[in-house]
Formats: C-alpha cells, structure tokens, sequence
C-alpha cells in the first residue's frame, strides 16, 4: 500500500549493523538474506527480551522492530530504546515492521518515536532494504 | 426552680427582718411619744402610719430593683443577641447582680444557645426547599454525576457515579477529578480543554462529548461512554462544573471489537502475504534469465496477483474503519505529482500482466494538496484496479490529473471498456454493490467504490463517476488544496490535519496520559 520510496543511489557504507527483531522465522530469514545481500551485517533475534538487551549493549546502526515479537512488545521495546536512562546514548535509527494495524492514534504515537514505520506486507525484501538504505 | 425559691428565701428572711425592725421603731416611737406629749394621739398614729408606709415604699422600691435587675439582665441579653443593633446593646455583665446571679447566668446560656441554634435554621429555611429537591434528584438520578468546584475538586458524586467508577462517594468528595476520572477521548477536543476555555469566556457553558473511555486501575473493566458538562461560572454554591456520565460501554466496545477482531485477522492474512511475496522477489532475481520467458511471465503475474491480494486486505481493514467511524486521516501537505507517480508506478506491474498501459499526464504547476499518503493511496488504486477489470478489450487506461476552474486538483481515471448502465449509476458506492451483469465474468467484492468514496469525502473532496455503457467509465475526484484546508483549520498551529470519515477531527495527541 505504501507507495515505494523511489530511490536512486544504493551506494550502502559498508557493514552498517542491522538488529532485526522478528519472530516470524521466514521472515526475518528473507530479510537477513536480502539485508545481507546488500551489504549489510544482520542479526535477527526472535525473542523480545533477548532483543532489548542485545540492542542496549551491542552498538547497532539500525533496528528493524515487530511490534509483536513474545517476552516484551515492540512498544515496550520501543519505550525502553527512546529512554534516555534505560538506554543511554542509543545511536540505532529504530524502523518499525509490523503487519499489525494500530488504532490510528496509537500508530500515530509509535511513528513519533520511531524514525520509520513499514508495513511489511506492503513491501518486498528488496524494496525494505531500499527503505533502509534511505534512512539516514 | 431551685434558683428562684432561692430568691424568694432570701426575700422573705429580708422582708421579715425589715418589718421586724420596722414595727419595733413604730412601736417603741409611738409609746414614748404618747407618754411624753398631749398630742392628739389620733395625729400620732397618722403620723406613724405615714412614715411606716414610707418605710414600705422606700423598702419595696429597693427590693424591686433588686429583683427587677435579673430580668433586665436577660432583656439585655436577648437584645444583645437579636440581629440587627447587635452594636447599640451590650452584653448584660453579670457580675453586677445581686439577686439571682446564677439563674440568670443559666438562663442567659439558654437564650445564646437558642439563637445559635435558630441562626440555623433560618439559614436553612431558606435554602430548604431547593436543597432537598436537589439532593433528591442527585442522590437518584440513574447517571453517575459529578459536581466541581472552582478548583475542579469533587464536591458532589451521587451513588450511581460512586458505583460506576468503583469508589465510595465519601472516598470522591474532595479529590482532584482529574485524579479519579482518567478520560481518554477520541480527540484533541477534551474536557479539560473545554473547562479551560469556559473558565476565561464564557459565565455558563455546556459541552458533550462521545466516545469518551474511562482509564481504570485496577482490574475494573473499561468503561465507554457519552460525557455531558455543564459549567456555571461563580456558583455561591462552591458548584461551577457539573458532570453527567451516559454510558455505552456494551455497544462501543463492540464497536471496537469488531474493528479489532479484523485488524487482527488482517495480521494473520499479512504475514503469509509478507512471505509470499518475498519469496516471490527471490525467484525473480535468482530466476531472471534464467527461465523459460512463459514462466517469467508467470512469475510477474505471481507477483502482481500477491500485491493485488494485499490492496484487498488493506480495503477490509479500512471498511471496517469507515463502519465504525474509526477511520482517521493525517493530512499533510504533497506534492500531487510525486503522490500519484508513485502509486502508478505501484499497480504498473499489475496492469502489464494484462497487457494494459497506464498513460498519465499531470498538469504542471499544481498547487500542493492536503492528503493522506496512504489513504489516497487506496483511492487510486481502486479506481486503477476497477479500470484494469472492466477494461474488456481496451489495453491503454489514461490518468489525467489537473486544476479546475474553482481551484481543486482533479484526478481522473479514464478506460474504454465495458462501462456502466445508467440504471445502476446511484448504487455504485454502495458498500457490496456489483453489476450483476459482470459478477459472473469479474471478481471483486464491491468494497473498492464504497471505500475510496468515503476517503475521498474524508478529505473534503468529491468523487464522481461519467459512464456509457459499452464505451468505457471515466472515475473522477477532487482534492482540496493544503491551503484550503489550512484555512478551516486556522486555529490549529500542527502541521498535520487529522480528518475523521464523517468530518473534521482537530490534530491530534488523542491520548491524554
């Protein structure tokens, strides 16, 4: 539904660190294959509190977060990585990946503080890792 | 009683000494001067009956002051009391009796406690009959009500209120109502607003609201409900806001469910629909040159069908929306061109896998519009998909999108298939509604019409339609430009609109926390 973004250079910087947060295993297998297919390093953890512990002490340069990942929400991930005091000096720019609908003023509330929001069955891998690359 | 037969004693051993004395003088005076003179004894007698009787009158006039002086003290103490010249008359001194201190002391306290106690009641009295029918029809009324004062405390909460939100109406009476009512509404226009605003401007005012949800702690279910609020300014009665509850928890709530039961189902649809097409973009690029160039084609129709899938899922969700006036707009300023290039670019793929071209021509210099991205999205999807459908045999669909005469950006889609019978024209955005005569030939559910109509309107535009049968329809809708629409808004200063399906909702923080 997203019109796709229409991006000309995929001139990616090397080995930019991906945390994917996904516990659909398929998906977060497609998005790694094509994540690192382009040049990026992918970890992809299943388990929400396992998640917000490797995004608090490993530096990562983006964070793909679903919204719905077991052991903790993606909103309470989200919560956690935007605290200044549970996550001191958070450099990852966080993009939510959800197929979950919010109503529209809570989805309105979690854009706010995330740096993008994707609808994954609206995208292909590769048009994500074009979204990805455009985040800066 | 004790106290007067007191007095009276004193009285009697007093009058008794007194006449004692009295005949003792008048005795021994009236033999000696019989004895000593010639005198008519008949003026001696008159002469001692004169001065007994002056005795008595001197005696008696002493004795009634005497008497008369406790009497005073209370006259003196009533007057003192009684409104009015509270000033002119001075507390009786009690000190200064001599005759019956203590009686009169009591007496006194008697009369200082009557008037408090009559105070009052006249002070009741006068309030009385307002009061009781008040408190009456408070006490009962089947709505949970709340009374505020000036500093938006909880002066008043009758029992319906107290058992709708779970706490004893004595535990209510002096809580900030903001810490007891939680309210979360659908809009920007809240409660606390609105009494804000009435405190400044207006003397009384009157509000309501819909949809209103009750925060609760605890494990008390959530509770939906119509709020009405009524403020009168500087109410001797310390009551400036008064707040009526209508509850419809059962029927939003289901409202609510339903919308969420599909926003669920449309979750489970997604993530195989993720997947599938993901998998499909794998076989693309692995396969490319590879295959058999049926098969690629194969593929791309794959692809195209996968997309067309999740434009369907996405028109539930947001039937569902549009039903339950849930549907929410975020208008933002854009740049007309680049919105509709990328959408055509989207449903190019879906268009070349039935030999059909879009053709689109944007007429330069348009101003921007306020939209919302995703929202229009689905408008120019469903129009293209229903052109792609109908198209019969014609193979070109053209896009036109320019300014009209009063200002609007108008986008048409235009094909040249089967069109559409005058007769069923009034029917088509009806939700479910198909033409019966393509059903059979064409899929489709008949939510596309309704759906992009109701966004369309949503945005303050206007969708129409221009059809013969047997030479194609052309579908058409207007766009306000943002500046317009800046100006109904001008009170807001966000930069983004949020526009709901049946009017305008101002932006936005719609949860107060």
């Amino acid at each position: 539904m997203d019109p796709q973004p229409t991006i000309i250079s995929p001139s990616v910087p090397a080995h930019r660190t991906v945390l994917c947060i996904e516990d659909e295993h398929f998906i977060g297998e497609l998005y790694a294959r094509s994540l690192s297919k382009a040049g990026y390093q992918v970890t992809v953890i299943p388990d929400g509190q396992q998640a917000l512990v490797a995004a608090q002490t490993d530096q990562y340069d983006i964070i793909l977060l679903d919204l719905m990942v077991p052991n903790l929400t993606g909103i309470e991930i989200l919560r956690a990585l935007r605290d200044p005091v549970l996550t001191p000096n958070l450099k990852a720019k966080i993009i939510i990946t959800t197929n979950l609908e919010q109503r529209e003023d809570v989805r309105q509330d979690i854009q706010k503080q995330a740096d993008g929001y994707v609808v994954k069955a609206e995208l292909t891998p590769h048009e994500l890792v074009e979204f990805v690359n455009n985040i800066k | 009683m004790d106290h007067l037969q007191q007095v009276l004693q004193y009285f009697r051993r007093y009058l008794f000494l007194v006449v004692f004395i009295e005949n003792v003088v008048l005795v021994t005076g009236y033999w000696y001067l019989s004895s000593r003179t010639d005198l008519n004894p008949l003026l001696i007698l008159a002469g001692f009956l004169g001065v007994a009787l002056l005795f008595s009158w001197l005696f008696m006039f002493k004795a009634s002051d005497r008497l008369i002086q406790p009497l005073r003290a209370l006259w003196q103490a009533i007057l003192h009391l009684s409104p009015g010249d509270q000033q002119l008359v001075p507390p009786p001194d009690l000190q200064k009796l001599r005759v019956g201190r203590e009686l009169v002391a009591n007496l006194t306290g008697q009369i200082y406690q009557l008037t408090s106690v009559a105070d009052r009641v006249a002070s009741n009295v006068r309030q009385e009959g307002s009061d009781l029918r008040r408190n009456f029809i408070a006490n009962n009324l089947p709505l949970p009500l709340f009374v505020l004062d000036a500093t938006e405390t909880i002066r008043f909460a009758n029992e319906a209120a107290a058992q709708y939100i779970g706490i004893a109406s004595a535990d209510l009476v002096g809580k900030n109502v903001y810490m007891v009512l939680d309210m979360s509404f659908p809009n920007e226009d809240t409660f606390d607003v609105w009494l804000k605003s009435a405190k400044t401007k207006n003397a009384t005012a009157t509000k309501s609201w819909e949809r209103v949800r009750l925060n609760v702690r605890d494990n008390h279910p959530t509770r939906l409900f119509d709020l009405a609020g009524y403020y009168n300014k500087d109410n001797s009665q310390k009551a400036e806001t008064m707040l009526v509850l209508f509850d419809h928890t059962k029927q939003y709530s289901q409202d609510e469910q339903a919308v969420s039961f599909i926003a669920l189902s449309v979750h489970e649809l997604r993530t195989p629909l993720t997947l599938l097409r993901g998998y499909i973009e794998v076989f693309e690029e692995e396969l490319t040159g590879k295959i058999d160039p049926e098969l690629a084609d194969f593929m791309q129709k794959m692809s195209a069908t996968a997309q067309q899938l999740t434009a369907f899922v996405n028109n539930i969700l947001n039937v569902a929306r549009v039903d339950n006036d849930q549907l929410e707009l975020q208008l933002q300023s854009e740049d007309w061109s680049i919105v509709l290039t990328s959408s055509i670019d989207n449903l190019d793929l879906r268009a070349k896998v039935r030999g059909i071209t879009l053709e689109h021509t944007i007429a330069p210099g348009l101003p921007p519009v306020g939209v919302d991205r995703l929202s229009i999205h689905e408008v120019i999807n469903n129009l293209v998909d229903n052109a792609i459908k109908y198209s019969g045999t014609s193979k070109v669909i053209k896009i036109d999108s320019h300014l009209t005469p009063d200002g609007l950006v108008e986008t048409t889609v235009q094909d040249s298939g089967l069109g559409i019978s005058s007769s069923i024209m009034p029917n088509l955005f009806t939700k479910f509604y198909r033409d019966h005569r393509n059903r059979a030939q064409i899929g489709g559910t008949g939510l596309g019409l309704y759906l992009s109509n109701a966004i369309v309107t949503a945005h303050g535009g206007h969708l129409w339609v221009r059809s013969k049968l047997g030479e194609g329809s052309t579908f058409g809708f207007t766009l306000l430009p943002y500046s317009r629409l800046a100006d109904e808004v001008k009170n807001s200063d966000n930069k983004e609109i949020v526009r709901g399906a049946h009017g305008w909702i101002k932006n936005h923080s719609l949860y107060r926390r």
